[in-house]
């Protein structure tokens, strides 16, 4: 099976929401298209995650263990949000905060949405990959700036402006790899293959792969949303539907990500050696540990504390990225566990945000009384992120930090003190949600129900602990160390 | 002695085809307005008429009022005799100095100011006035323009600078043609300077101060202008198509023949462009001559200052680097200005550049022709008509004039630009990515536009100037694909052209709504979310 059935799936998904008139057959059709759409990508990644041997590329896709990993996550993401983003913007819309026109816009988009991300994480050729990426922020601006106000609209400028310029610089970078390996003396289509490039990186002059990564890494590296090119982040993940805002933070955010680790490793065997981009990560990677860690102490926004909590995830996996030799597998592991525990915390976030209608931290009050289930699951999605064991995140964690204190004690222990302030700041605001308050600031509604929501958290949080405990399992960090050699040797036998 | 037969035969075919040049081109403008118009030949019979009129002189004019004809007519024919128009090399081709011939117009000038002086109506005094007012611009900028010639030619005499095909070769010397095509449309009295067919006591120049004569004077007066036209179209024709002029030596019949169709041709198809540009441009107020001839000059200028540095410093100067720089130049415009129409128009011209880049590289590289002229045709398609749309018509909804604030003014902006580019030089000149490219002065161009357009986001605090930075950015990668990987596949350069418009598109929805929300297009208003 190809890519090219999911294109064709997802693509009637988007002209189906965008062609129904009425918004209840948009919120039926969507979810079980989405489902097929998602369904249609694992029948060809999940083969290719456990079986090396089925991986393949071609002059278009290219799908090995790390690419196929990433896209079923996205895939994954795709169906939860939708089925999530079903009951949130329904339920938003009976209540009037959006129309019909708006509902329809978010269900057209947030196929195409996904499947710029799809075809991000399996193109082969760079220039794809680009296109992809940047219409991955095309297709979300009007999804971030779905509600018409001020704030929303604001955050939907910054975010395009900021990620537009940064994949345009990324695009130079691209353009002179290719350039290198025209100077080296490759011919035809083969210059922008990712394949290709990864085969004949150690033909292409150091210096200038050097200057191209400089130029990928600071414009993909705006879209990870690494600081100090962060600030666009918290801004669109606070202001979008929060469906939205899981699928920025779960996989938009690793598809960008994905693009930077595949050049990484082009660069380093470019260059012989990997203490170059090493030391760039390992610099970028703490400072997005560090700077959102102050922004967190000071946080009375929840949604913007998580969007700060993914800003530092990112920065972990850059970081760990930057640990030879098994910091790629922790990176691999920290992807996935980061995935699925934000994901599911901004559902949760989403569930608080339609009984109180708020995003501010301090009108929230009563949340274990009045919403049990969303309490206890927002709960254990916070414990969670901050890597308390069993979550799978302890041990990608665990993992990097052995090595790290080995190899940089000092930075390591600024990280980690960074870490455990975020810790603090996390605990601290949610717990105070679940303090009694004021009437007024409880909602009016009495006792909620469980609702598919629930299910979706609850499911992601089982799968997070199972994977944790499978990582452990001498079979489980077998395949992982596998991924992470397709992530390193791009499909190179 | 064939020499001499060649001079009296180009003196004798301008002086006869001169008033069908007017003609002909009054006859293109009738029929582009939707008119039928004269016939071409008209103004002969006008001519024949006004010499069997009686001619009413004022008591008040001197002798000078009736020498002004004759000197007037003298001067345009004594022209026609000395420039290289059908031949070259002819008997009194040492006579075309463009100092001779600059001085000889002079004098016609002069003589048509004091003429319309002399009579002492009001009509005539403002003309004059006007007159000299342009002359005192105009005559600058042609001794500018030929002394770039003739500095490159190292030949004082315009016959030698058409006979040697240099215009070709030295691609900033077009900067010195176009110069002269906004001088030529000055001094012959054209749009948008002058208008030829007005008595309008606002517009009127040239007809003003020669509003007094009548009858045989006025055809003198009228003929004369006509052969100044006929001449300065056949002689920038001649400058940008050297090869259709032939050499007055060993003239022979075939030769008078051939030079003779090339001449008709030239004037024709020159009357038809001029036709075009007048029904398409209006006339500019007499106050704005300044701003227009001050862009004659400084295009001669540059053209100067590039032939210069290009023969001191020993540098060939090749299209593309000329394309190059002309669209960093435009982005420098760009960035100096306030008003989003001005920038637009900028960026519109610079894309421009870009194709141009595109086009003359196709020349030099046989194999990517093709595809380079699809680059520069959808480069032109996209970026030069589609996106400056797209922004119009999002404006266009907002009827406010945005003018994106900046908190710099023009000057400072300008400085800035060019300590950009300063600084661009130097970090390049530092990389190892300079020697390699084959088209290093592109790499220039194409980084220079990146920070210009990374500046214009930063220094201009309005959501339109920030879409225009992105384009410029976006324009400088477009440079630098050129430049690097020649051939991208055409279905991804499609797929960036898309991408580019999609954005365009998307960003100016959402700069709509900003203003729609916010009612204003200033980005400091957008400082709500800090947390």
């Amino acid at each position: 099976m190809s890519p090219f059935i999911t294109i064709a799936i997802i693509a009637v998904a988007a002209i189906t929401a965008a062609a129904l008139k009425k918004p209840k057959d948009i919120l039926g059709s969507a979810w079980v298209l989405a489902l097929l759409g998602g369904v249609s990508v694992f029948a060809y990644t999940v083969p290719v995650i456990f079986n090396p041997a089925a991986r393949w590329s071609d002059d278009l896709w290219l799908l090995d263990g790390f690419s196929a990993l990433i896209a079923t996550m996205v895939a994954f993401v795709y169906i939860a949000a939708t089925i999530v983003g079903v009951r949130y913007i329904g339920h938003e819309f009976e209540e009037g905060v959006v129309n019909a026109k708006d509902l329809k816009t978010y269900f057209s988009l947030i196929h195409v949405f996904a499947l710029s991300m799809l075809i991000a994480v399996m193109a082969n050729n760079a220039l794809l990959l680009w296109i992809a990426l940047e219409s991955t922020t095309l297709s979300s601006t009007f999804l971030v700036g779905l509600y018409r106000k001020k704030t929303s609209i604001e955050a939907a400028w910054k975010y395009i402006i900021i990620c537009s310029t940064g994949i345009t610089l990324g695009l130079i970078g691209i353009l002179l790899l290719g350039y290198g390996s025209v100077v080296a003396g490759i011919k035809g289509s083969d210059i922008f293959l990712i394949s290709a490039l990864a085969n004949n990186a150690h033909l292409i002059s150091a210096d200038i792969v050097r200057w191209a990564f400089v130029f990928i890494f600071i414009g993909f590296g705006a879209k990870v949303g690494l600081a100090p090119m962060h600030t666009w982040l918290p801004d669109a993940h606070s202001k979008a539907p929060s469906p939205i805002s899981a699928m920025f933070s779960g996989v938009l955010l690793n598809v960008a990500l994905y693009a930077v680790i595949r050049f990484k490793f082009i660069t380093d065997s470019a260059m012989g050696h990997s203490d170059w981009t090493n030391g760039l990560l390992l610099f970028f990677g703490a400072l997005s540990i560090i700077i959102p860690a102050f922004m967190m102490l000071v946080q009375n926004n929840y949604k913007r504390m998580l969007a700060y909590s993914s800003v530092e995830h990112m920065g972990l996996i850059t970081f760990a990225l930057a640990l030879p030799p098994i910091g790629a597998i922790a990176a691999l592991i920290h992807m996935v566990g980061h995935t699925l525990t934000k994901s599911a915390l901004f559902f949760g976030a989403g569930e608080i945000l339609l009984e109180w209608k708020t995003t501010k931290t301090e009108k929230v009050r009563g949340l274990l009384k009045y919403a049990p289930y969303t309490a206890i699951l927002f709960l254990l999605g916070i414990l969670a992120i901050i890597a308390l064991p069993p979550s799978a995140l302890f041990v990608s964690e665990y993992t990097m930090f052995v090595n790290a204190f080995a190899l940089h004690p000092v930075v390591s222990l600024l990280v980690f003190a960074a870490l455990s302030t975020i810790a603090f700041s996390m605990l601290r605001s949610t717990i105070s949600m679940f303090a009694s308050g004021k009437e007024e600031n409880v909602p009016t509604e009495m006792k909620q129900k469980w609702n598919i929501t629930h299910s979706v958290i609850a499911l992601q949080l089982a799968l997070l602990v199972i994977f944790g405990f499978w990582v452990s399992t001498d079979q489980g960090i077998n395949l992982i160390n596998s991924i992470a050699k397709d992530a390193i040797y791009i499909s190179q036998k | 002695m064939s020499q001499l037969i060649a001079t009296l035969l180009q003196a004798a075919f301008v002086i006869a085809i001169a008033p069908f040049m007017s003609g002909i081109v009054r006859m293109c403008k009738a029929r582009l307005q939707g008119r039928k118009g004269a016939s071409p030949f008209l103004p002969y019979l006008t001519i024949a008429t006004l010499f069997k009129k009686e001619m009413v002189i004022s008591e008040a004019a001197s002798w000078v009022f009736r020498a002004v004809p004759f000197v007037v007519l003298a001067t345009s024919v004594s022209v026609a005799f000395i420039l290289p128009l059908l031949f070259v090399g002819g008997k009194l081709a040492s006579l075309s100095d463009f100092l001779i011939v600059g001085g000889i117009l002079m004098i016609g000038s002069i003589f048509l100011v004091l003429g319309g002086l002399d009579p002492g109506s009001a009509f005539g005094g403002m003309g004059s006035s006007r007159e000299m007012t342009l002359a005192a611009l105009v005559e600058p900028i042609i001794i500018m323009i030929f002394a770039t010639i003739s500095f490159v030619t190292g030949t004082f005499a315009i016959d030698g600078m058409v006979g040697q095909s240099l215009i070709w070769a030295h691609p900033y010397l077009l900067l010195s043609v176009v110069a002269f095509l906004f001088v030529a449309l000055a001094e012959n009295a054209r749009y948008p300077v002058d208008n030829p067919a007005t008595h309008l006591e606002l517009t009127m120049v040239h007809e003003a101060m020669i509003l007094e004569y009548s009858g045989p004077y006025l055809a003198m007066v009228e003929m004369a202008s006509s052969i100044k036209l006929t001449v300065f179209a056949l002689l920038l024709s001649n400058l940008i198509f050297p090869s259709t002029v032939l050499g007055a030596a060993g003239v022979g019949i075939v030769s008078i023949a051939t030079a003779f169709a090339y001449g008709i041709v030239k004037v024709v198809i020159v009357a038809a462009l001029l036709a075009l540009l007048e029904t398409t441009i209006v006339k500019m107020r007499f106050y704005r001559m300044q701003e227009y001839l001050s862009i004659a000059f400084i295009t001669a200028l540059s053209g100067m200052v590039v032939a210069i540095f290009a023969v001191y410093a020993k540098i060939g100067i090749t299209y593309y680097a000329m394309f190059g720089a002309l669209a960093v130049f435009f982005v420098i415009f760009l960035f100096g200005h306030a008003r989003s129409q001005a920038m637009l128009r900028y960026y519109a011209l610079s894309s421009l550049a870009i194709a141009g880049i595109a086009l003359s590289l196709s020349f030099i590289k046989e194999d990517e022709k093709t595809h380079l002229w699809i680059f520069a045709l959808v480069t032109i398609a996209v970026k030069s008509i589609l996106v400056p749309r797209i922004i119009r018509s999002a404006q266009k909804k907002y009827k406010d004039v945005i003018d994106p604030r900046s908190f710099l003014r023009p000057a400072s902006s300008y400085f800035i630009a060019v300590v950009i580019l300063i600084a661009t030089f130097f970090i390049l000149e530092n990389t190892p990515i300079v020697g390699l490219v084959e088209y290093s002065s592109l790499l220039y161009a194409s980084i220079a536009l990146v920070a210009l357009g990374l500046a214009t986001m930063i220094i201009h605090r309005n959501i339109f100037s920030e879409i225009i930075g992105l384009l410029v950015i976006e324009n400088g990668i477009a440079v630098f694909t050129l430049v690097t990987v020649q051939s991208l596949p055409l279905l991804v350069e499609l797929g960036v052209f898309i991408v580019t418009a999609v954005s365009v598109f998307i960003l100016s929805i959402l700069s709509a709504r900003i203003r729609e929300l916010h009612g204003s297009a200033d980005t400091e208003q957008l400082r709500k979310l800090t947390e």
